[in-house]
């Protein structure tokens, strides 16, 4: 029998799955043939409880969400964190900087009242993960690879290193010779270095490399004319759940 | 070869007329109405000039123009045409043609057209002629340069370009990068230094090694990229990176995919005009390269480039697509004068002759400079994937979703990366910054070259360039250091064998026979070859063992070859090879690579006592040896065999070890770290059981495997009962990923454990820093 996966979404835009739907038709086709989609908001409206894959997409921002997530955790037997807020917390974790009632109030004024929500965290503060798709949104080649990787038994081979290392095989210009500044130094790999690629610079989705070398990033970005500030804003958009970057407020 | 002859191609038999009017004017022609008819003419007659027409019965124009530049190089072609275009008129003077002509063409005209290109032609053809000739008796041709206009190097390039993937430098966002081109305008020859290195299109970012359909009997074919690349205006420092390149990979193991890339790669070199102010090519010997490239350019100014011919294949290129003449004494002498103005604007240089700086480094292991220095470093990368020297990869496999046709891909890795030298159940033999920086000024300026002969560094400046944190530059490291001078070991260098071997990366088929477990983490498994073949190992040595779809794993043997015409190893699950491994049955198929490594030094250990000392599964390496010294029990003298377990739960081999203590003249003795109500043996560290064993310190070899923690211990107790390091013999782990001597990942300092290793006296470790 094929293993059963389903998709959940939590707090978030919802990309990542359109993402997932994104690949290449033959691909498509050979993940359909390999497993059965049983739970897919974006593409069917029937749903099933039985499943063996679980991936998460979203952050957990509100109490019900967590009772929810530790449910599909009992069910599924693999339980897999897709995309940046999935993995991190992403960008909703940039909430965190603030207090949540003088949040809520900012943004819904008289109204706060009537919204649930709590510091924004990422799946695996809530449940055990096993695997990480990282990356808002992932490449379809990684979601790929960590699929056939479940599939075959193994963990997937997902590297840790800095951006700068695929963005140096991909032949780019480095951003800071470009008169421009990037967190690809600190952040995990395994996009390609795509944002650079195509002439921006790394916003840090995918997180941060296991022990990545804050001291000397803020260094070099501070020797590149950004201040404290600037700096924390910059690692903030995507790093602000990482107890690296809490520490520095 | 008659002069003034000419050839017209035309199906038009009006235009075949021209050839009285041309006779006329002291020409000898002969014609053709087709395309084939004027190749048969040209196999059988040299002709000084073709006259071709675009529109022939059968095979095309250019199709005509391209089969007669190869069969005769020196023919002059026009092309005519009463149906002109951009694209015919472009492609004909890509495909080498001189002038490109709409009709009518008064013969008058003809004639005098004529007698200017084969007077031009004349004028070019001796000293193109003298290149054949000295092509031909040697490989090489001497250094013979000659003067090539813009115009004919232009047309050798597009001409290329056609023939060839072109890759050459390019302008972009105010630096320069090596990028597919599609002709000569593209390419920029007068710049400082590329953002990435040539090297990247011999080592690609990504490179399919062979491809493989699971199955029943498992289907493996190696892949090897034989497209034909031209690689334009490199520049000397780089050409030196390449020579190195080919030293790592041609010789000793070749390696059938960089052979088969640069064996199909035509490098056209350039000098350089500015240098890069980070560049200190100079100081590494490598601002000049006197072998490496097929043709190097030095742009002279108004009459062209001087073109060195460093090939036989240059030689033949430029025979066949270009127009050159022997320069002039004053042309020569300005090309000396622009390379010595060249050399004279590098502003960084080492403080040192380079050959002090394997001495420098000998002595200054432990200098405070690699701490400070390293705690800036990101770990990002950069210098090593920018570096034209570094060469070491990653291996990965990656199989389809249909779960049956898989690839295995291999891509650039290096040690200044967290993960490189991590090995299966998580111990990082160069897990912090200061390792791995100083690792990498070490490789760069005395590993490689202990190894190689050449210097891993070219001085081309991109690392210092590239590096956010500013530490990178391997002259500012050397310069750094102020060191007193010994005389260092020169590592023993030896070349084998020269050709590749195809099969290097293709695993052998095996079939598992039997699965035993030997407890809840550990298996043996019992593999035969499937073509039937014995396996030829000798104790110590190690396969790598592929299961399709996972990756490849290290394994050691853990059988006598004296015992089967099958072999065993028993497997540990702690990753992800390992895990899969340990999911296959009897029956299951698998890829072996190997035997690898060099094994004990069985022949040394004859007529001696022997005293192993295992600790945990260090017993698996070790079981070959054991039973391949009691299958010759003769040859050897007094056998002590130590075992020691971290509890009773943990050993294994309990019949093997019941054999081994009632064999004649074996003292075995076994020990656990921690005990349970099992157990009534000894208790205690391994150490605990060295007192407990005579031995004569002077006739007896040690043979100690265990995990790393437990040699430094076992070393210090046995140098306390006099015995000498020759006579301490051990087993290293690594991460042996290619296991023939290429990848990397398992190097301690010069010293590649996959083809040096895994087993070492310990004679070789005391200079071999890292190692324990």
């Amino acid at each position: 029998m094929k293993p059963r996966v389903a998709f959940f979404d939590f707090t978030g835009c919802e990309g990542c799955q359109l993402d997932a739907l994104n690949l290449e038709p033959d691909e498509l086709l050979g993940l359909l043939g390999a497993v059965d989609i049983v739970n897919f908001r974006e593409v069917r409206t029937d749903r099933s409880d039985e499943y063996d894959i679980a991936f998460i997409e979203g952050s957990i921002t509100r109490e019900s969400e967590i009772a929810r997530l530790k449910e599909i955790r009992e069910r599924a037997a693999v339980l897999v964190a897709l995309g940046a807020c999935a993995c991190t917390g992403g960008i909703n974790c940039m909430k965190n900087a603030y207090e949540t009632e003088e949040l809520l109030k900012g943004v819904y004024g008289d109204c706060a009242a009537y919204y649930d929500t709590i510091p924004t965290r990422p799946a695996d503060a809530v449940v055990k993960v096993d695997a990480y798709i990282r990356g808002c949104p992932p490449t379809t080649t990684e979601f790929v690879k960590v699929v056939k990787s479940l599939l075959l038994g193994k963990k997937a081979d997902l590297p840790n290193y800095p951006v700068c290392t695929e963005c140096r095989r991909a032949g780019n210009i480095c951003v800071f010779q470009r008169g421009g500044t990037c967190i690809g130094p600190v952040t995990r790999a395994g996009c390609d270095a795509l944002c650079v690629s195509a002439g921006r610079f790394c916003w840090g989705c995918r997180g941060l490399v296991d022990d990545p070398n804050l001291d000397s990033e803020k260094d070099i970005l501070a020797r590149y004319g950004l201040t404290i500030d600037q700096i924390l804003e910059h690692f903030r958009i995507y790093n602000s759940c990482t107890e690296a970057t809490q520490c520095q407020k | 070869m008659p002069e003034n002859s000419v050839l017209i191609v035309d199906a038009d038999p009006g235009a075949r007329e021209t050839a009285v009017w041309l006779k006329g004017s002291g020409f000898r022609v002969a014609s053709a109405a087709t395309g084939e008819e004027a190749l048969n003419l040209i196999d059988n007659q040299d002709f000084s000039v073709m006259l071709l027409d675009l529109r022939l019965p059968g095979k095309h124009g250019l199709g005509v123009l391209r089969e007669a530049r190869v069969k005769r190089p020196w023919m002059q072609t026009i092309v005519t045409t009463d149906h002109p275009s951009v694209e015919s008129a472009t492609e004909a003077l890509r495909q080498g043609a001189v002038d490109y002509l709409v009709k009518p063409v008064s013969p008058q005209d003809m004639a005098t057209l004529l007698k200017d290109t084969i007077k031009s032609a004349a004028r070019q053809r001796p000293a193109a002629i003298q290149i054949k000739a000295k092509a031909a008796p040697t490989k090489l041709v001497p250094q013979a340069s000659f003067v090539i206009s813009r115009d004919s190097l232009k047309r050798m390039v597009d001409t290329l370009a056609g023939e060839r993937e072109a890759i050459g430098v390019v302008a972009r966002q105010g630096k320069y990068v090596y990028d597919r081109v599609e002709g000569f305008e593209d390419v920029t020859l007068d710049y400082d230094v590329t953002v990435n290195p040539p090297t990247a299109f011999l080592i690609p970012t990504c490179e399919t090694i062979l491809k493989y359909r699971m199955g029943h009997s498992p289907e493996i074919t190696p892949i090897t990229d034989t497209t034909p690349r031209v690689l334009i205006g490199v520049h000397p420092d780089d050409i030196n990176a390449i020579n190195l390149l080919d030293e790592v990979f041609m010789t000793n193991n070749p390696d059938p995919n960089y052979t088969a890339r640069r064996e199909n790669t035509l490098i056209i070199g350039v000098d350089v005009i500015t240098p890069q102010p980070a560049s200190f090519a100079p100081s590494m010997g490598a601002h000049t390269a006197e072998t490496g490239y097929d043709l190097l350019l030095t742009d002279i100014g108004n009459a062209g480039y001087m073109v060195t011919v460093g090939s036989e294949t240059g030689a033949e290129t430029l025979a066949r697509l270009a127009q050159v003449r022997e320069p002039t004494p004053a042309e020569t002498a300005r090309q000396k004068q622009l390379r010595d103005e060249a050399l004279s604007k590098y502003r960084l240089f080492l403080d040192m002759p380079r050959d002090k700086i394997p001495n420098l480094l000998e002595t200054n292991y432990d200098n405070p400079y690699w701490l400070a220095r390293s705690e800036a470093c990101l770990n990002c990368g950069s210098c090593i994937m920018v570096c034209p020297t570094c060469f070491c990869f990653d291996v990965q496999d990656d199989v389809s979703l249909n779960m049956v046709d898989g690839e295995r891909i291999r891509k650039p890795d290096g040690c200044m990366l967290v993960d490189f030298s991590r090995v299966a159940a998580g111990a990082n033999f160069r897990g912090d910054k200061l390792s791995r920086f100083r690792h990498r000024m070490y490789h760069k300026g005395k590993y490689i070259l202990d190894r190689y002969g050449k210097y891993g560094c070219v001085g081309c400046g991109r690392c210092s360039i590239t590096c956010l944190a500013e530490i990178a530059s391997p002259l500012e490291a050397y310069n750094a250091i102020a060191a007193s001078e010994k005389t260092r070991d020169k590592a023993r260098r030896t070349v084998t064998n020269t050709r590749p071997q195809p099969e290097l990366y293709l695993p052998h088929l095996a079939t598992i026979e039997k699965v035993t477990p030997l407890s809840p983490r550990e298996k043996l498994f019992e593999f035969r070859l499937n073509d039937g073949n014995k396996l030829g190992h000798r104790p110590g040595q190690f396969v790598e063992v592929y299961v399709f779809g996972i990756g490849e794993s290290p394994i050691s043997l853990t059988s006598s070859p004296t015992r089967d015409h099958t072999f065993e190893v028993a497997v540990r699950n702690v990753g992800n090879v390992t895990g899969a491994l340990h999911r296959l049955e009897p029956g299951a198929t698998v890829g072996i690579r190997g035997p690898f490594g060099n094994g004990f030094p069985l022949e040394e250990m004859e007529g001696k006592d022997i005293l192993f000392i295992a600790g945990g599964i260090g017993i698996f390496p070790l079981r070959s040896l054991i039973q391949y010294v009691l299958d010759r029990r003769d040859a050897y003298g007094h056998i002590n065999l130590l075992f020691g377990a971290r509890s009773p739960a943990e050993r294994v081999f309990a019949d093997d070890m019941q054999e081994w203590s009632q064999a004649p003249d074996v003292t075995f003795l076994e020990t656990v770290d921690r005990s349970d109500d099992s157990w009534t043996g000894n208790v205690g560290v391994i150490t605990t059981l060295i007192p407990k064993v005579q031995f004569d310190p002077r006739n007896t070899v040690a043979i100690v495997v265990g995990p790393p923690i437990m040699y430094r211990f076992v070393i210090n107790e046995l140098k306390k009962r006099d015995l000498a390091d020759d006579n301490i013999i051990v087993s290293l782990e690594r991460k042996m990923k290619c296991g023939v001597g290429k990848c990397g990942n398992c190097q301690i300092n010069n010293v590649y454990v996959c083809q040096e290793g895994p087993v070492f006296p310990m004679t070789r470790l005391r200079t071999l820093r890292e190692a324990i």
